[in-house]
């Protein structure tokens, strides 16, 4: 690899815009497609939402039929598409390739004092899947799905027999299926190329009990995929032989269960709530420190509790199938384990207002979307303990109260802390400086737009609404109307964002220093130049002699 | 159905006057709980779960607060260099642990109630105005046996007055755990009225029990009664079919093929033919099933994943091609009560909702007559005609 690299290495010169931008190999430029991908991803996600909202803005099916020339089936299909597709587009294609791909791709090598990834090759390779991916999901969206409806409407969560030629026969679900199985083997490889690199090429001396925070979230992450994904792509290409070749592993018909996916499905799905929040724990960790000036509070707990939680979210998967009809031992047993993650995750909570306690906090833009993250975490937090219950969660399962608890640690947490590291990495990644009052503005317009928008859902799911409804009950109209009301808020703040962008890069003309932040930045990307070289460490920092310092 | 319908709105009196289970406009609580069990839910909701996260909440809001005020770089210009305190750490370790705990056991002890179907048996005997002895046959498997007085039940109804006797004051017991438990009344039941013994394992606080009460657990207990009725449920897109088996029989009797049991399907009723309220939770043919009984519902479904839900009486359960899925309610009152499909099953998932219709014992009989003269059965319960006219009696009253 360094001899591979060797001829620019000394010059620092970058290839072409073609080589660089579609063969590259470069970690750096890697993570900035990755950005690119999950902001054209969040924009898709986000308009889809937009559709969702305006639609339950008011009761009937009143919206939609816009697009659909008055047909309100093709209305209803529309809807079940634009949720799921949300779903898969939010979770898929914008938080993993943002906080994995992008932030961990910039960030990890940095943080460690590696000069690029492992295999710097397959890194591209990774990438490069997630667009096909992208391409095929787009194919998928404009596909017939249930008779000549475009599309699959069944949920993100894919389950047969809706999934199957039972409920959706046309190739939308196929092509949903292959998307799924790029995007998966290219988490698999990217998660394999972080897992090498941290454990083989951290600076000398730094160990894994020095190394940062940021980078221990990526590596609990990374194992989180590599033992995860592969039950996603048994499922789906499971499914995938019941709808082409005639095999019935879910059919009921032919002495299958679809039950049998729902187990496998959410053995890969749980720990993928942990694979798109640990990230951003990591990312929440640096930014507090930083801010606070003041090392992290209990590192070593603040990192094994990333290990305890990656560890029992493999044991909790079917406190999300209370209803299927599992036997009550079951449910207890999934009860139990999943209350448990409570307490590695309120030993965070903990540990980053601990980290605060004492501190000299400067209220930059990262740190306030950094405390919206803690406190709104520890929101969606506490739902989820209400909802742990199977016995109360009979009456809330698919109603909108686990909508609101999953938007809130998702939505609301895991895209906070998206932001939070934006702002946090932008003068670092791009050598530019934002104007620090419209990364105020954007996070207390979003602050405000997301929870007009998720906190009224809860009432709705304790009256009763289900979830996945295109029209819903005259009853839910008032809070449904609030929450899209949220909606606009919510836009207006993401409107804010563009334009404190478009006046960084073009307007503002402010270069960032190194190191902006002061003396509570101690990770290793602050003693590099912003941006920084093609190549860092050329000479590789010390923790073993001299004053690098790891966190 | 057309027969049933007319039956249906014989019963409109009651209909129109019972109070309906629809969600309100506005509101942030639970639907309100019309069984007893639906209560311990929202008791488990509102009196233990939601007080606990909103103090946590809270408590993690004004830590925030606090550092913000106190920790911000004006107020405090030198940071502190803390990283570490030992006893902070295991306490916000265990803190956690006890709550969590004070969470596990009421939940716990909630889901097997909502699970395990109940078993309840009752005995009625005749009182002489002599007879202080009553035996209740303890038939059930080992693990099940009435083994404690709170799993017995001894009520004296006289026929005007039912009353509730208490252990140790007014009746002994003898021989808990085994095949025969004798019920000694301290006095003799009066002639005439009816000695009612319940026992079982499933048992759950009365209807109507206070909050405060709740906490301290000083609730009133009563056994639950096994089901009465089966109530099969099968879920199609996009409607629900239900069967009585229950109800059902042969039309002839050497043909076991030839059973037949009330059958309907469900469908939403179109937006003009209901309120604006309703729309969306009405149906043509409701589920119509006996007050105050248990109701053993299962659920299967016929071509994709359905949900079968009555948020009133706290229950959801999926209804799974190839399975049968089972849970069980009990209605208090009498009354409509609406749910929703909740599991999406593709493109009008939100038309098709469940309606139940909780109508007296007289009433119930004469609605199964009339399912069962429709499917061309001989009246199970005495001629529809008769019980219809006793039926509009009571509702009547």
């Amino acid at each position: 690899m360094a001899d591979a690299h060797a001829a620019h290495d000394a010059h620092d010169h970058k290839p072409s815009f073609f080589v660089r931008w579609f063969f590259s190999t470069n970690h750096k430029d890697i993570g900035t497609l990755y950005l690119i991908f999950a902001i054209i991803a969040g924009i898709v996600g986000g308009a889809m939402s937009g559709l969702i909202r305006q639609e339950l803005a008011d009761p009937g099916v009143t919206f939609l039929t816009h697009f659909t020339g008055g047909d309100v089936d093709a209305a209803l299909n529309f809807y079940n598409v634009l949720i799921t597709y949300h779903g898969l587009m939010m979770i898929f294609f914008m938080v993993m390739p943002a906080l994995i791909g992008g932030f961990g791709n910039w960030f990890v090598p940095i943080m460690i004092g590696a000069p690029d990834m492992a295999f710097p090759r397959m890194n591209n390779i990774s990438f490069w899947l997630y667009g096909a991916s992208g391409i095929l999901i787009t194919a998928s969206l404009f596909a017939p799905g249930y008779g000549s409806q475009l599309g699959f409407g069944g949920g993100w969560v894919l389950y047969p027999p809706l999934s199957s030629n039972t409920g959706s026969p046309g190739p939308a679900m196929d092509l949903l299926i292959l998307s799924l199985h790029l995007a998966g083997a290219s988490s698999i490889l990217g998660a394999i190329n972080f897992i090498t690199t941290i454990f083989n090429m951290r600076a000398p001396g730094m160990t894994l009990h020095k190394m940062p925070l940021f980078a221990w979230s990526v590596l609990v992450t990374a194992f989180l995929l590599v033992l995860s994904l592969p039950v996603l792509a048994g499922a789906i290409t499971m499914l995938l032989t019941d709808r082409n070749f005639g095999t019935s592993f879910f059919d009921a018909a032919g002495g299958g269960d679809p039950i049998l996916y729902q187990h496998l499905f959410w053995f890969f799905g749980h720990p993928e709530v942990y694979i798109l929040i640990l990230p951003g724990f990591g990312i929440i960790s640096h930014i507090v420190s930083t801010f606070s000036k003041k090392p992290i509070f209990g590192y070593l707990g603040m990192a094994y509790a990333m290990v305890a939680i990656g560890f029992v979210g493999f044991i909790v998967w079917a406190h999300h199938m209370y209803t299927v009809g599992l036997s009550v031992n079951m449910k207890a047993y999934f009860v139990a384990a999943t209350m448990v993650i409570a307490v590695p995750t309120g030993i965070k909570i903990f540990s980053w207002i601990a980290t605060m306690w004492g501190g000299s906090i400067d209220f930059k833009t990262p740190m306030v979307w950094a405390i919206g993250f803690i406190f709104l975490f520890t929101v969606g937090g506490v739902t989820g303990v209400v909802l742990a219950n199977a016995g109360v969660d009979h009456y809330m399962h698919d109603t909108y109260y686990v909508v609101a608890h999953f938007h809130y640690v998702l939505s609301l947490g895991a895209v906070f802390a998206i932001f939070a590291g934006w702002y946090y990495w932008f003068p670092k990644m791009t050598g530019k400086m934002y104007r620090e009052w419209l990364g105020q503005a954007h996070f207390w317009i979003m602050f405000v737009g997301v929870n007009l928008i998720f906190f009224p859902q809860h009432f709705l799911g304790l009256q009763g609404m289900p979830r996945r409804y295109a029209d819903p009950a005259l009853a839910f109209d008032y809070w449904n109307s609030i929450s899209t009301y949220g909606y606009y808020v919510t836009i207006a703040g993401m409107a804010v964002f563009v334009v404190a962008m478009i006046d960084a890069f073009f307007v503002y003309g402010r270069k960032a220093a190194a190191n902006p932040w002061g003396e509570g930045a101690t990770t290793l990307e602050w003693t590099l130049p912003s941006p920084p070289p093609f190549h860092q460490f050329n000479e590789l920092p010390r923790f073993d002699k001299g004053d690098a310092k790891a966190f | 159905m057309k027969r049933s319908l007319s039956v249906l709105a014989g019963l409109g009196v009651f209909a129109a006057s019972a109070a309906l289970a629809t969600p309100e406009n506005g509101a942030i609580s639970m639907l309100p709980a019309e069984s007893a069990l639906a209560e311990e839910v929202h008791f488990f909701h509102n009196g233990i779960l939601l007080p606990i996260i909103t103090v946590i909440s809270i408590f993690v809001l004004g830590l925030l607060l606090w550092v913000i005020f106190r920790y911000n770089s004006k107020a405090n210009p030198v940071a502190s260099k803390n990283s570490h305190n030992t006893l902070l750490e295991v306490v916000w370790t265990g803190v956690p642990i006890i709550i969590l705990l004070v969470i596990a056991l009421p939940s716990f002890e909630l889901l097997f109630k909502e699970e395990v179907t109940p078993d309840g048996k009752q005995v009625v005997a005749r009182g002489d105005g002599q007879t202080v002895d009553f035996v209740f046959p303890n038939d059930f498997p080992e693990s099940r046996m009435v083994s404690r007085a709170s799993q017995l039940d001894v009520l004296v109804d006289t026929g005007s007055t039912r009353s509730v006797l208490k252990h140790r004051k007014d009746f002994t017991v003898k021989g808990w755990g085994e095949r025969d438990l004798v019920v000694s009344l301290t006095q003799p039941a009066p002639s005439g009225a009816s000695v009612i013994l319940r026992g079982g394992r499933s048992t759950q606080n009365v209807s109507d029990c206070p909050m405060a009460k709740r906490y301290v657990d000083g609730c009133e207990k009563e056994v639950v009664l096994a089901p009465t009725m089966t109530l099969k449920v099968s879920g199609y897109q996009w409607g629900w079919t239900y069967s009585y088996p229950d109800f059902g029989s042969r039309t002839d009797p050497e043909d076991p093929g030839s059973f037949v049991e009330p059958e309907f399907s469900s469908n939403m009723l179109a937006e003009d033919q209901t309120t604006p309220e309703l729309y969306r939770f009405e149906v043509d043919n409701r589920v119509v099933v006996p007050v105050g009984e248990t109701i053993r519902v299962t659920t299967t479904a016929r071509d994709v994943i359905h949900s079968w839900a009555l948020p009133s009486f706290a229950i959801k359960v999926d209804a799974v091609p190839g399975r049968f899925n089972e849970t069980w309610f009990r209605a208090e009152r009498e009354g409509v009560y609406y749910g929703q499909c909740s599991e999406i099953c593709g493109l009008r998932h939100s038309y098709m909702p469940i309606a139940v219709e909780v109508v007296s014992r007289p009433q119930f009989e004469a609605w199964i007559d009339a399912q069962r003269a429709d499917a061309g059965l001989p009246a199970m319960f005495g001629s529809a005609a008769t019980n219809l006219a006793s039926a509009e009696a009571a509702a009547a009253e």
